[in-house]
């Protein structure tokens, strides 16, 4: 009786087991790989003009965009087993399947007197399908390089969600001569370090130049009085005009809000030194800290609502944030070593600083609360941490030891992955990276 | 029966009755090893010790001793407390030969410093996984797929393709390109190659099994006679389209797909690990890496998917925009490792004809 119970059950069982079958087959992935997407990117097929080898110049500056991201890697056209001759002509996706190109980017150019115009399209290979619509750019024949980064930030853009910031421009510091008589002077250039173009003379010392957000001014301090004071300089015109300080301060470290209206700046008196926050076209001025500690760096909150800034007030040089009107302000920093120059991402969720520890600097990112600290470099000195406008990549300057030392750009991702310099013709310091362009 | 029975019974009984007698007969043999061994031992320990006359030693070795006695609640006070508590100790020991052993509280505090060292490897511990955890596995995973590549010691299509390129015009100039360009790219791409020979013998094996039920399905009658003559005929003709007809055939032999048994679990596994070497996330944002998509899409019987089929069933934790980038870069993954088709058996193809996977980046994600 046992038994034939038991079978029955069994019998009853097995159709609901079966039942639970039905349906498709489900798997979960949660291990993938992190690697540079293939991508192949020919020359552009020339259409009309005389364009000469523009074609092929735009395709190694997009070519040099990606891969300089680290996230993309180009496939070289010796391994092109078809060309992209004409523009018009459908894809032949087995050709570019065999050689593992996951994206390709194909296009053609045309030029009318000093007018270029640039269209391309972007195919998914193994989709086997167009990854948007194709794209025309126009221009003149000298802003060529725009367009290529123009191009680059669409594919970048398409490809990974985020916005690009490849048609953009950094100001920084250009420094030539040795250590002991170095020259300074303000100077701006695309991203890539191209196109560098000098804002002011190597006269009088400069320092921490800081785009608007806007990207059409330029915050910078200089020691042209002897004392170090604020400028603010219009990029368009190269006009500049001093911010209006009180008799006897010092005044440097400023940073423009996110409305572009104010500007927040350290002021020393006496010994002592605060952050303070001035209204730039009426100069009224506003008192943001007041502690005897040395209070500096201060960076607003992309939504403008917050400041974060270095003070030492706890006996170490840490990092606190404070709402933008002043007031009670939290400590962030708990770990070893010194915190400085802290830089609020564009996303809002990430402060990039400078760290000195055991004798050696980093740049590191943490959560706006603190958490999740994660140093990115680590060298003799590097400092001066300035984000992209997609919050994906920090800027910064690195120092070699020495006599001979040097300060060079570097960029980094915020992964740690990628560091690599930017090219500039002299050495370069105090980065700071401005808006996508329109 | 009887008389089986009656045999049965006295097998087990005389059984039971071994059982019983062979515990008795084991108790004799075990007096004699405990009184040698506990005899020799001590012998030979006592003899040790003379020459070797030190008492120091002695002292170690009674240390392990102690703590079985009875000292446990005074010992732990003694080296902390003081000097003074020990004197009464010695008088309610009832053991003599312990007492004294004075230099015994020397020792202990050693005790006490063992304790904190052992912490210190822990520290140890933390500071190694610190160090590199992520780099070393996905290079061996990038591996694993290519062994079951099956391609490589396939050289043979290269003379095919050879003589087809010869056929044409200016065949030079594309043979020494061909030749030039797949082995640089990437090991993977031999599958270049795959195509070729996979399409011809795959699609001239299979359709003669599965093409004679279509036609049973428009004309009942009269296609069944014929099935056996149209595939001889049709292999001629067909040379460009196998593929189309195989999709067709497919379709139509939907009602014979076999069944069978669920996948394994390593039958999974082997899906699973065939998807995720393909998953590259390294180019998605931050965004997108928050975002888990749950991708359906169709197979075919022999192991490749309908790419039309690949669809996004839900997504979870990010924007559209997102989801709609973790999608791409999931049906990358599901069309870039099954040049070959999945390793997946063909007599369960009714459990996996359809497949739900979900992209979960969780453990992927940029901290």
């Amino acid at each position: 009786m046992m038994v034939r119970a038991l079978f029955l059950i069994l019998m009853c069982l097995i159709p609901a087991w079966a039942l639970a079958q039905n349906g498709p087959l489900r798997i979960e992935i949660t291990e993938g790989v992190i690697e540079p997407l293939p991508v192949a990117i020919p020359d552009l097929v020339l259409e009309g003009g005389a364009a000469g080898d523009l074609g092929q110049r735009i395709a190694r500056v997009v070519a040099e965009d990606l891969t300089g991201t680290g996230l993309f890697r180009e496939i070289p056209s010796s391994a092109f087993i078809s060309q992209v001759s004409d523009f018009a002509a459908p894809v032949q996706y087995a050709d570019w399947k065999a050689i593992n190109a996951q994206a390709l980017v194909a296009g053609a150019v045309s030029v009318n007197g000093d007018q270029i115009s640039v269209k391309f399209r972007l195919y998914d290979v193994f989709s086997g399908a167009e990854l948007g619509e194709g794209l025309q750019l126009a221009g003149t024949t000298d802003g060529w390089r725009r367009i290529a980064h123009k191009m680059a930030d669409v594919v970048y853009s398409r490809i990974t969600g985020e916005t690009g910031y490849f048609d953009s421009r950094v100001v920084f510091v250009s420094e030539t001569g040795p250590k002991d008589s170095r020259r300074k002077r303000l100077a701006v250039m695309d991203y890539d370090g191209a196109n560098v173009q000098y804002l002011t003379g190597s006269e009088d010392i400069v320092l921490a130049p800081r785009f608007s957000v806007a990207g059409d001014r330029v915050l910078y301090t200089s020691y042209e009085t002897g004392f170090p004071r604020i400028y603010v300089l219009d990029v368009g015109s190269v006009q500049r005009r001093v911010l209006e300080s009180q008799q006897g301060t010092m005044s440097f470290a400023p940073r423009f809000a996110p409305n572009g209206q104010t500007v927040v700046y350290s002021l020393t008196q006496g010994a002592n030194t605060d952050i303070w926050a001035m209204n730039v076209a009426s100069g009224q001025s506003q008192r943001l800290t007041s502690t005897p500690a040395i209070e500096t760096a201060p960076s607003f909150s992309p939504d403008g609502g917050q400041i974060v800034f270095e003070s030492d007030r706890s006996g170490t040089q840490q990092l606190y944030v404070m709402p933008a009107g002043g007031g009670e302000a939290r400590r962030i920093s708990f770990g070893e070593g010194r915190y400085g120059t802290p830089v609020w991402s564009p996303r809002g969720d990430l402060i990039a600083f400078t760290k000195q520890s055991k004798g050696r600097f980093h740049i590191g990112v943490m959560r706006t609360d603190g958490s999740e600290e994660r140093l990115l470099t680590a060298s003799f000195l590097d400092e001066g941490p300035t984000w992209s406008p997609n919050g994906r990549v920090i800027m910064f300057a690195r120092e070699t030891q020495g006599a001979a030392g040097r300060s060079t750009l570097y960029s980094v991702d915020i992964t740690g992955r990628n560091l690599r310099p930017v090219r500039t013709p002299d050495g370069g310091s105090d980065p700071s990276w401005g808006p996508l362009q329109r | 029966m009887n008389t089986g029975q009656v045999i049965s019974g006295i097998g087990h009984a005389g059984l039971i009755g071994w059982m019983l007698f062979g515990g008795s007969f084991q108790s004799e043999p075990l007096p004699f090893e405990v009184t040698e061994v506990s005899v020799i031992s001590s012998d030979a320990f006592e003899a040790m010790l003379p020459s070797g006359s030190v008492p120091d030693p002695s002292v170690d070795v009674a240390l392990p001793v102690e703590p079985e006695v009875t000292p446990d609640p005074v010992e732990t006070p003694v080296p902390d407390e003081a000097v003074e508590v020990e004197p009464p100790e010695p008088t309610p020991a009832p053991e003599p030969e312990v007492v004294p052993e004075p230099p015994a509280p020397d020792p202990e505090p050693e005790v006490v410093d063992d304790a904190p060292v052992q912490p210190a490897p822990q520290d140890q511990a933390v500071v190694v996984p610190e160090v590199a955890p992520r780099p070393i596995p996905r290079p061996s995973e990038r591996v694993a797929p290519d062994p079951v590549a099956p391609p490589e010691p396939e050289a043979a299509p290269d003379d095919v393709q050879q003589d087809a390129v010869t056929e044409s015009e200016t065949g030079e100039t594309q043979v020494e390109e061909q030749e030039a360009t797949a082995p640089e790219e990437a090991t993977t791409e031999i599958v270049t190659e795959a195509e070729e020979p996979a399409s011809a013998p795959t699609a001239s094996l299979r359709p003669p099994a599965r093409r004679p039920s279509p036609p049973v399905q428009t004309a009942e009658p009269a296609p069944e006679p014929e099935t056996p003559s149209t595939p001889t005929a049709e292999p001629a003709d067909t040379t460009d389209d196998v593929n189309d007809a195989l999709r067709e055939a497919l379709g139509g032999a939907e009602e014979e797909v076999p069944q069978g048994p669920p996948l394994s679990a390593g039958e999974k596994d082997a899906l699973r690990v065939a998807v995720s070497n393909c998953w590259n996330v390294g180019s998605l944002s931050s965004d997108a890496l928050q975002t888990t998509v749950v991708v359906t899409v169709d197979m075919s019987q022999d192991g490749k998917p309908v790419v039309p089929s690949i669809r996004l069933a839900s997504s979870s934790g990010g924007s559209q925009a997102a989801a709609q980038q973790a999608f791409e870069a999931a049906r990358r993954a599901i069309i870039r490792c099954t040049r070959d088709g999945y390793d997946l058996p063909a007599e369960k193809y009714g459990q996996w004809q359809e497949i739900e996977m979900t992209f979960n980046p969780e453990r992927m994600r940029i901290k």
